[in-house]
């Protein structure tokens, strides 16, 4: 077998094809082809993306055709499901409206938060890691279930938001508890969590040559004018991966909806995030067939918008090379 | 074979097979098995200490206790049960226990009747919440009812006497009015009950209906939710009440209930949870049976078992997993550990080897139980499957006319028409 004399079979009969290496090793890399090794090194993913993903994702697939309580085996339901979604669930309805809301609202605002945090951090100051720590401490926090109860309290009717406005002589509703606030506490809770875009967005703006600033500022250019016509287009790569990211996590939030509604995506459906309504399905009401549809009509959704992204991309990101 | 020689090989598998000797012991001669069961804290306590006194008494079994919060144990008890891993015994509530037992996930206890489960000192009568079709699904761990829990503490302080049983609902609005009024720690008197279904249920019944029907139907009409709508509305606007984005604060639990919150002095619940309303709360807390209607049947409460022990269908172990049903509910020892926590006990024997030990709580709560008789009728039939579904619709609707976005008849139009399409499906 290999001893320690023999060259590596994969090199050998890469860089001397007219000696058929013999040996164990060498039939192997003729099974497996060139990228063998690549395969070899890719196998713990690649098994954990096919064991871990792609089985249970496909198993749904087969399930959004059944009725499965999750006890009994799944019974073929054929296009049930979906039919239903379609015509005949006002709750659908009411998720999909809650979630497009809070995605076209919670995206842009927090990508705009976070260019701007970004813009300051990026003027050389001093502390500048403690700073960026700081701000990227809510993106840490902000999606574990301590945090949304502690938003549960600040914005309760007795709350540290409303005694502040009571300091300025306004009565504030119950913003958590009222079906016109409570998606927009939400929000703001997104948007505080900043800070992942803000890092990257941090990056892309050191990317920005100086020169092109000096060059603007030599001709008169004002900040503003440096912003818009120097700033944003040089950082739309950046911008557009953001939105991307930002976007598909938006449509997944779940833990903030279910701790402040109490899981039931209260009141009146206003915090009723698509995952939550698919939680409900599943685990509440056991129609684990019925939220296979849904999970794959949010993926449908997801990928739409990130199709749409990449077709609309060539019109306002410039990639400059 | 240089890379890994056979040596390399055998030290591992020795490791492996170490692994596997350290793990948890397996295999007790007498059995094996697993309880789930939901709750606080203090019933955690409990319930592993009569776990620890059975395997003292049955050495050649070794019971594992897993508990978890009501709002994750059905997630987590419909995973097991679907994963072919179903706990032994677990805990049942009333409403799922049938739609478990009609899945085929829960033993019929019956065979075991004469033998194993011989339940001394309790009355058949009590085992009826458990059963269909002659099969028994589940044994009551306790016996509750609802009670409207009063803030004693407040109406003294107030100097308002304290609402007393058998006071109409027209005496508890002008009570409600007169305490808010008079109290600085409360803005209104009484908590918005429109969304709960244990109140329009109670209130269903002492009109002489309910709210399901043996077959499984709606057993009210919509006239009836308008009335129940307009009835607080009415509440609400005279200021009894709060309005629906502070109601809209409780998240059905005793922590954010209304009167814990502090919003309210009066509110409604279940008996058995005085323990934990007099365990957050620093007043005083009483209880009271529920307000009633004008020319009521005085049927609407019921005996209710508060949670049911059940055994997996899928058990390996169906005798042991009875045995220990049936020492769990009937045994003194087991009994005075368990305390009143899961409502009154069942068997009489239990209930008279405990009373003396009982805090002032936990006497209250069999007070309350014993003196329900003039206002309790029969307990009504099983829910239907999607009651649990239909329970969370009725909050959502209430909501929505509470907050004036549906009036009472739009409100009790959908509530009827989304009841009954979830019956249907």
């Amino acid at each position: 077998m290999s001893s320690p004399t023999e060259p590596p079979g994969y090199a050998a009969a890469a860089a001397t094809p007219l000696i058929v290496p013999t040996g164990r090793r060498a039939r192997l890399t003729r099974a497996l082809g060139s990228s063998g090794a690549a395969y070899v090194f890719l196998f713990p993913w690649l098994a954990g993306f096919l064991i871990l993903t792609a089985g249970p994702a496909l198993y749904s697939l087969y399930l959004s055709f059944t009725d499965y309580d999750l006890i009994n085996p799944p019974r073929w339901a054929g296009m049930d499901n979906y039919m239903r979604i379609a015509t005949n669930d006002p709750k659908f309805q009411d998720s999909v409206r809650v979630t497009l809301t809070f995605v076209l609202l919670s995206v842009p605002l927090k990508l705009a938060v976070a260019l701007g945090v970004a813009m300051l951090l990026n003027r050389g100051l001093r502390g500048l890691t403690i700073y960026r720590a700081i701000f990227y401490l809510p993106s840490l926090l902000g999606t574990s279930v301590a945090i949304a109860v502690l938003w549960r309290q600040l914005f309760a009717g007795d709350g540290l938001i409303n005694n502040l406005l009571l300091g300025i002589g306004i009565q504030g509703p119950s913003w958590i508890s009222s079906p016109d606030t409570a998606l927009y506490t939400l929000v703001i809770l997104a948007i505080w969590q900043f800070g992942s875009p803000m890092i990257i967005f941090l990056a892309g703006l050191r990317q920005i040559p100086v020169d092109i600033y000096e060059a603007a500022r030599m001709d008169g250019a004002s900040k503003a004018r440096q912003f818009w016509r120097i700033t944003l287009p040089m950082l739309t790569p950046v911008v557009f991966f953001n939105a991307v990211v930002q976007t598909i996590d938006a449509f997944k939030a779940f833990t903030s909806a279910f701790i402040i509604s109490g899981g039931t995506g209260g009141p009146i459906n206003s915090t009723l995030f698509y995952t939550l309504y698919l939680y409900q399905e599943a685990f509440g009401y056991f129609r684990m067939g019925y939220a296979s549809a849904l999970a794959w009509i949010l993926l449908i959704i997801i990928a739409l918008f990130t199709a749409f992204s990449f077709l609309s991309a060539r019109y306002w990101v410039h990639y400059d090379d | 074979m240089t890379r890994f020689g056979t040596g390399r090989y055998a030290a591992l598998a020795s490791v492996a097979a170490t692994a596997l000797l350290a793990g948890p012991a397996i295999g007790q001669d007498g059995g094996d098995l697993r309880m789930l069961w939901w709750g606080s804290q203090p019933r955690a306590d409990r319930t592993f200490e009569v776990i620890d006194m059975y395997e003292e008494a049955n050495p050649d079994v070794s019971i594992q206790g897993e508990t978890v919060g009501w709002s994750d144990y059905w997630t987590r008890l419909a995973t097991q049960v679907a994963g072919r891993n179903a706990p032994d015994v677990m805990q049942q509530d009333y409403r799922y226990m049938f739609e478990y037992a009609g899945r085929g996930a829960l033993l019929d206890m019956m065979p075991y009747r004469d033998e194993i489960l011989t339940l001394p000192g309790v009355s058949e009568e009590s085992l009826e919440s458990g059963m269909s079709d002659g099969k028994l699904w589940g044994v009551s761990l306790g016996v509750n009812s609802v009670a409207m829990m009063v803030n004693e503490t407040i109406f003294e302080e107030a100097g308002v006497p304290l609402p007393e049983n058998g006071a109409t609902w027209e005496e508890i609005k002008q009570l409600a009015i007169e305490v808010a009024e008079k109290s600085d720690r409360i803005d209104y008197g009484v908590e918005d009950s429109s969304l709960y279904e244990n109140s329009f249920q109670n209130w269903l019944r002492q009109r002489g209906k309910d709210l399901y029907t043996a077959e499984g139907e709606l057993a009210f009409e919509e006239s009836d939710v308008v009335e129940w709508y307009e009835f607080w509305a009415d509440m609400r606007e005279s200021g009894a009440a709060p309005p629906a984005d502070v109601q809209a604060l409780d998240q059905r639990s005793i922590e954010t209930h209304m009167v814990s919150l502090g919003n309210v002095a009066m509110g409604f619940a279940h008996s058995n949870q005085l323990v934990g309303f007099s365990a957050i709360n620093e007043d005083e807390i009483v209880m009271r049976v529920f307000p009633l209607v004008e020319g009521s049947t005085n049927e609407g409460h019921y005996f209710k078992p508060s949670q049911l022990l059940s055994v997996a269908a899928s058990t390996e172990f169906p005798e042991v997993s009875v045995d220990f049903v049936n020492y769990f509910i009937t045994d003194t020892e087991a009994g005075k550990v368990l305390d009143v926590e899961r409502g009154v006990p069942i068997s009489d024997e239990v209930r008279d080897a405990i009373r003396s030990e009982l805090d002032e709580d936990g006497l209250a709560q069999l007070e309350y139980i014993e003196a329900l008789d003039p206002y309790a009728g029969p307990l009504p039939p099983p829910p239907p499957q999607g009651a649990g579904e239909i329970d969370q619709m009725m909050a959502r609707v209430g909501q929505e006319v509470a907050f004036g976005q549906l009036t009472p008849e739009e409100g009790a139009a959908r509530l009827v028409s989304q009841a009954e399409s979830i019956l249907s499906r």
